[in-house]
C-alpha cells in the first residue's frame, strides 16, 4: 500500500504518497515536479536519474523511497538557482557543453559529486568519473572541458 | 561567448503566464505555444489548423513589448537549428537575437517545412525564414513610413526599431508600429515543404553586412537545459492524465494468445489492461504502477519466452539467423539502381595485371537515445490532441489522421523536445501507442518506453554488405571500381502500432535510398550500383547518414588498400584519381592541419612497441557538403583494443551560421561515430532484439574519448550557398579508424564493429 513518507529534497522536508518500495525518481519526477533528473534506463546503466544524496552521486531510478530515510536529496534545481548558478552550471553554459541535454542532468551531479571528494581532478579523474554516464550526443569533449573550467574556478 | 541567457522567459514561465499575456496583448492570438499542464485545457476550442504560409503572421508575430517571435515547422533536436534558425531571421528582421523567441513543431501555429532530418534545416528552412523575415522587415519600414509620414526610403532600420535617415532621434520601435496586431500581410507562397519558395520579391541583405550570421552565438536552450528549467516532452504533464506502459510481443511477429490479469488490481493505481488484436497496454494513475502492471504482463529486460508473462504469446521465430544476416540482406528481393557505369569494368578487371577484392560488412545498429521515446496522446470523439518530441510533428498529423479515422482539421500535434533522437527512433511510434490507449480509456495517457522497448523496438540502421573490386596498372593507377551494395530500405515509416492492431499500412511506406553514395574519384572504368531492398528482419529506419554511412566506410578503405597496394601516400594518392575542387581542398585543409607527412601506409610500423601507432584519412560528399577525417590510434595488439587519439576534421558546407553550433555537432558525429565503429551491433535471436539495454549495446564510454578533435571550417563564406552541417561528418570516421589500423598493424578490418576480439582475430 502507499504511504506518506517524508523527503528531504533541496533543503525542504516534503511528503509524498507513495509504495515504499517505488523508486525515488518517481517521487521526485511526479510527486515533487522536478525535472532535472531523467528516466533513461531504470537499470543504472546510463546516469540520467543522478541526484546527490548526502553529497554523493546515487541512481535515483533504483534507489527505492523507503531507503533514502533522512538523507538530504539535491537534485540539479537544488545545485544553484538563476541568480548564482553553481560552478559546474556556469562553466556548462560558459562551454556550451549540452547538445540535446538530456544526460547533462546526470554529468553535472556526477561531477559535482567529484569535486566535493577530489577539488583539483586531472583530465583522467574526470573522464574515470563520468565513466559510468552516458552521453549519445558525443558531447564528451565538452562537458570533460566544463568540469575542468568549474574545478579551476571552485580553487582559483 | 556571452553566458548570460537570453533576457526571455523561460519556456515554464512563458507557459504560466500566458494568459496574461494574452490578456494584456489586447486580443493577439498568435503568441507563445509552449502549453504548460496549467493551460492545456484552454485551447480545446482554438483552430488547430497550421497558418497559411502565404500569410506573414504563419512566420513572425512583433509583441508589444517589442519582443518578437519566429515560428518555424522545423524543430530542435539538440543539434542547435532553434539558434542558427533564429540568427538568420534576427538578421533579415535586423532584430535583436536575444529578443526573438522561437516556436517550432506545433501543428496548429507553424508550417509545414518538411521533417527535420538529414542536415537539410539550414539549407533548405534556411532561406525561407530569410525570405519571410526579409518580408517581415519590409512590413515594418511601410508601418512607418505611415507613421511619419515620409517615404520607406528615408527610413532605416536597426536593433528592432526604425529611425529617419536625416533625423535619427526621430525613432519607433517595431513593437509600437505593430501596436499588438497580427501581421496579417500576404508575402506569397509557392510549392511546399522542402522545396516551399516564400516571400519572392522580399529585398535580401547584402551577406557582406551580416552581423548576426556567422556569428558563434551562445545556444538559445541551453542555460535552461542546464538549469532545470527546460520542458522535455518526457516533462510534459496534462490535467486527468494517466500514464500508459506498451506489453509488445515476445517475437517481433508472435500473436497474443491470452492475458491472465491475476493480481493486477491490487496495484495501487492500476486503471486497465489496453488490449486490441496484438495490441497490448496497461493504464494506471501513476508511473510505478503502470510499470508493475506491465511488468507481470511480461514487459521485463529479459523475458525467457513467449509464455513467461502473464500475456502469452505464440512462439514466433522468423527472424533471419543473426550470423547469416548479411547472406540474407545479398538474397533478398529488390530493386538494382547504378550510379555510376561507365567503360568496361568487367574487361578491364579480366585482363589487369593487378585486381582486388574485399566485402564489407556491417550490422544492425541503433539510434540509442539517452531518454525513451514517450509521448501524451488526448483522444476525444472527433479531436485529437498530442505532445510528441517527433522530428516530423505536420506527418505525425497526417498519420494519426489515418491511424484514428479522425479528419485532419481535428488534430493538433503540440512540439516538445525529446532526448536526442539522430534519426527516426521511437518517437513516432510511441505516438501511435498513446493515441491507442488514450482512444481506450477516454482520458489523456502519457506513454513513455522502458529501456528495452526503446532498444528493442526503435527501428534500426540496416545491415549492409558491399563487394568491391579494383584494377591497377604498372604504375599504380586504378584503370577500372567495381562497388556492389546491398541495403535494406532505411526508410520503413510503417508504425508498429498499427501493425500490432492488425492495420499495418494504415501509415507509412517504405522508402528507397537509391545509391547512398557520392561517387567522385575519376577512375577510366566504373561500376558502381546498389540492390536496395525492403525490410529484413527487423524494421529500419533512417540513422545519422542513414546508409552513406556505411557505403563510405567501404569505398574509403578500399580506395586505401589500393594506395597501399600500389605503395602511394594515401592522401597523394586520392589526389591523383579525383577532380573535384571542394573534395581536394577539404582533404588538403584536413592535411595542413593534422602536418601529414607523405609515406605508403604501413611503411614504418615499429613491431617492437608495446602499442601499435597509425594515422588514417577519409573523405565524403554527402549531399554537397565535403568531409574529410584524418585520426591517430593506437592498438594495443595484446587485447586487440583500439584507441583514437588526435582527430582533425575539415568540413565545408559553405557558409556557416553559428561556427561554435557547427562545432559542437561535428564533435558529436566524429564521437558517435567512433563509438558505431568500435562498439556498436545490435544483437538478435529468431524471435526478437536481444540487446535490450546499454550492457547488451555498449556505446563509447569517458575513458575512451579522443584526445583532442581539430576542426577547419573550409568555404566558410557567403559566396558559398550553406549545404547540410553536422551529419556529413558522421561518414569518413570507420574508414579513418579501418586505415589506421593498417597503418598500425598492418591488418584490414572489414567488419563493424572493431570490437578487441575481432581485432585479435583479424590478426591471427
Amino acid at each position: 500500500m502507499s504511504q506518506q513518507i517524508t523527503l528531504n529534497v533541496n533543503g525542504d522536508g516534503h511528503v509524498v504518497q507513495v509504495e515504499p518500495d517505488s523508486m525515488l525518481l518517481y517521487a521526485l519526477r511526479d510527486n515533487l515536479g522536478l525535472r532535472g533528473p531523467k528516466f533513461g534506463c531504470g537499470l543504472s546503466e546510463c546516469g540520467a536519474c543522478t541526484v546527490l544524496r548526502d553529497g554523493k552521486a546515487i541512481r535515483s531510478c533504483i534507489t527505492p523511497v523507503s531507503a533514502v530515510g533522512t538523507s538530504r536529496i539535491i537534485t540539479l534545481e537544488g545545485l544553484g538557482t538563476a541568480e548564482h548558478p553553481h560552478p559546474l552550471q556556469q562553466a556548462f553554459i560558459e562551454e556550451q557543453a549540452a547538445q540535446c541535454g538530456y544526460c547533462i542532468n546526470g554529468m553535472i551531479m556526477q561531477a559535482a559529486s567529484l569535486l566535493k571528494q577530489n577539488p583539483h581532478p586531472s583530465r583522467d579523474d574526470i573522464k574515470k568519473a563520468l565513466n559510468g554516464n552516458l552521453c549519445r550526443c558525443g558531447t564528451h569533449m565538452r562537458i570533460v572541458r566544463a568540469v575542468e573550467r568549474a574545478a579551476g574556478r571552485a580553487n582559483g | 561567448m556571452n553566458a548570460k541567457g537570453n533576457d526571455l522567459p523561460s519556456a515554464s514561465d512563458i507557459a504560466l503566464s500566458r494568459r496574461a499575456f494574452l490578456k494584456s496583448s489586447g486580443g493577439l492570438v498568435v503568441a507563445f505555444n509552449l502549453f504548460g499542464p496549467a493551460v492545456a485545457a484552454d485551447t480545446a476550442q482554438e483552430s488547430v489548423a497550421p497558418p497559411p504560409a502565404g500569410n506573414l503572421y504563419a512566420w513572425l508575430a512583433v509583441h508589444p513589448d517589442n519582443t518578437a517571435t519566429l515560428f518555424t515547422g522545423k524543430v530542435e533536436t539538440g543539434t542547435g537549428v532553434q539558434t542558427a534558425l533564429a540568427q538568420i531571421a534576427a538578421e533579415e528582421l535586423d532584430f535583436p537575437f536575444d529578443r526573438l523567441a522561437v516556436v517550432m513543431g506545433t501543428t496548429s501555429k507553424t508550417v509545414d517545412q518538411g521533417p527535420t532530418y538529414g542536415s537539410m534545416t539550414i539549407r533548405y528552412a534556411g532561406p525561407q525564414i530569410r525570405h519571410a523575415a526579409a518580408a517581415g522587415r519590409q512590413a515594418l519600414l511601410d508601418l512607418a513610413a505611415k507613421h511619419f509620414g515620409v517615404p520607406a526610403s528615408q527610413l532605416t532600420a536597426k536593433d528592432g526599431a526604425v529611425s529617419m535617415l536625416r533625423s535619427a532621434s526621430r525613432t519607433i520601435t517595431y513593437g509600437k508600429l505593430v501596436d499588438g496586431k497580427r501581421l496579417n500581410i500576404d508575402i506569397g507562397a509557392s510549392g511546399e515543404r522542402f522545396a516551399m519558395k516564400l516571400a519572392p520579391k522580399a529585398h535580401l541583405k547584402d551577406p557582406s553586412t551580416y552581423t548576426v550570421v556567422g556569428r558563434p552565438i551562445a545556444r538559445k536552450d541551453i542555460p535552461d537545459k542546464i538549469m532545470a528549467r527546460f520542458v522535455y516532452v518526457q516533462d510534459v504533464r496534462v490535467e486527468g492524465m494517466l500514464h500508459g506502459r506498451v506489453v509488445r510481443p515476445y517475437g517481433v511477429e508472435a500473436t497474443l494468445q491470452s492475458v491472465d490479469e491475476t493480481g493486477l488490481k491490487k496495484i495501487p493505481g492500476f486503471v486497465q489492461v489496453v488490449r486490441r488484436d496484438n495490441f497490448l497496454g496497461v493504464v494506471a494513475e501513476n508511473e510505478w504502477a503502470a510499470i508493475q502492471a506491465a511488468a507481470k504482463l511480461g514487459s521485463t529486460l529479459n523475458p525467457s519466452g513467449p509464455d513467461a508473462g502473464q500475456a502469452k504469446w505464440s512462439n514466433w521465430n522468423g527472424l533471419p539467423q543473426m550470423d547469416q544476416i548479411w547472406e540474407t540482406v545479398r538474397h533478398s528481393g529488390g530493386r538494382d539502381s547504378s550510379a555510376v557505369s561507365h567503360g568496361s569494368t568487367a574487361t578491364a578487371l579480366a585482363h589487369a595485371s593487378r585486381t582486388l577484392k574485399a566485402t564489407y560488412k556491417t550490422p544492425f545498429q541503433m539510434h540509442g537515445s539517452i531518454g525513451p521515446s514517450c509521448a501524451i496522446a488526448d483522444v476525444k470523439g472527433g479531436r485529437a490532441t498530442f505532445w510528441s518530441g517527433t522530428q516530423m510533428p505536420h506527418e505525425t498529423r497526417r498519420d494519426m489522421a489515418k491511424l484514428l479515422d479522425i479528419p485532419l482539421d481535428g488534430i493538433e500535434v503540440r512540439w516538445f523536445e525529446a532526448s536526442g533522437a539522430y534519426g527516426r527512433n521511437g518517437l513516432e511510434h510511441v505516438v501511435a501507442d498513446a493515441a491507442i490507449m488514450s482512444q481506450a480509456v477516454g482520458r489523456p495517457v502519457r506513454v513513455q518506453w522502458m529501456r528495452w522497448d526503446e532498444h528493442g523496438w526503435e527501428p534500426k540502421e540496416p545491415p549492409i554488405v558491399q563487394d568491391l573490386q579494383a584494377a591497377l596498372d604498372d604504375s599504380g593507377h586504378v584503370i577500372a571500381w567495381q562497388h556492389h551494395m546491398w541495403i535494406p530500405t532505411t526508410a520503413d515509416t510503417h508504425l508498429t502500432a498499427a501493425a500490432l492492431i492488425g492495420r499495418p499500412e494504415a501509415t507509412g511506406h517504405i522508402g528507397s535510398a537509391g545509391v547512398p553514395i557520392k561517387y567522385a574519384y575519376n577512375f577510366e572504368n566504373a561500376d558502381v550500383a546498389a540492390h536496395d531492398e525492403g525490410r529484413v528482419g527487423l524494421l529500419t529506419a533512417w540513422l545519422r547518414s542513414p546508409a552513406q554511412f556505411e557505403t563510405t566506410f567501404a569505398m574509403e578503405s578500399f580506395i586505401d588498400e589500393l594506395a597501399a597496394a600500389a605503395r602511394q601516400d594515401p592522401l597523394a594518392f586520392r589526389l591523383a584519381h579525383l577532380d573535384d575542387d571542394r573534395a581536394i581542398s577539404v582533404l588538403k585543409a584536413a592535411a595542413q592541419a593534422y602536418g601529414w607527412q607523405s609515406r605508403p601506409a604501413h611503411a614504418n610500423a615499429d613491431p617492437s612497441g608495446k602499442h601499435a601507432h597509425g594515422r588514417g584519412m577519409a573523405w565524403v560528399n554527402r549531399d554537397e557538403t565535403r568531409v574529410a577525417t584524418i585520426a591517430d590510434v593506437i592498438v594495443d595488439p595484446s587485447s586487440g583494443r583500439i584507441n583514437v587519439g588526435r582527430v582533425v576534421v575539415a568540413h565545408d558546407c559553405g557558409l556557416v551560421i553559428n561556427p561554435d553550433g557547427l562545432k559542437n555537432q561535428i564533435e558529436g558525429n566524429v564521437i558517435q561515430s567512433i563509438s558505431r565503429t568500435l562498439h556498436e551491433e545490435v544483437t538478435f535471436d529468431t524471435a526478437h532484439v536481444t540487446s535490450r539495454d546499454w550492457q547488451g549495446y555498449p556505446i563509447l564510454r569517458f575513458e575512451e574519448i579522443p584526445d583532442r578533435i581539430d576542426i577547419v571550417l573550409v568555404n566558410n563564406s557567403p559566396e558559398h550557398m550553406s549545404t547540410g552541417g553536422g551529419e556529413p561528418s558522421t561518414c569518413p570516421t570507420a574508414a579513418v579508424i579501418s586505415n589506421a589500423v593498417f597503418d598500425a598493424i598492418g591488418v584490414r578490418l572489414r567488419q563493424m564493429p572493431f570490437r578487441p576480439e575481432r581485432v585479435k582475430a583479424a590478426m591471427s
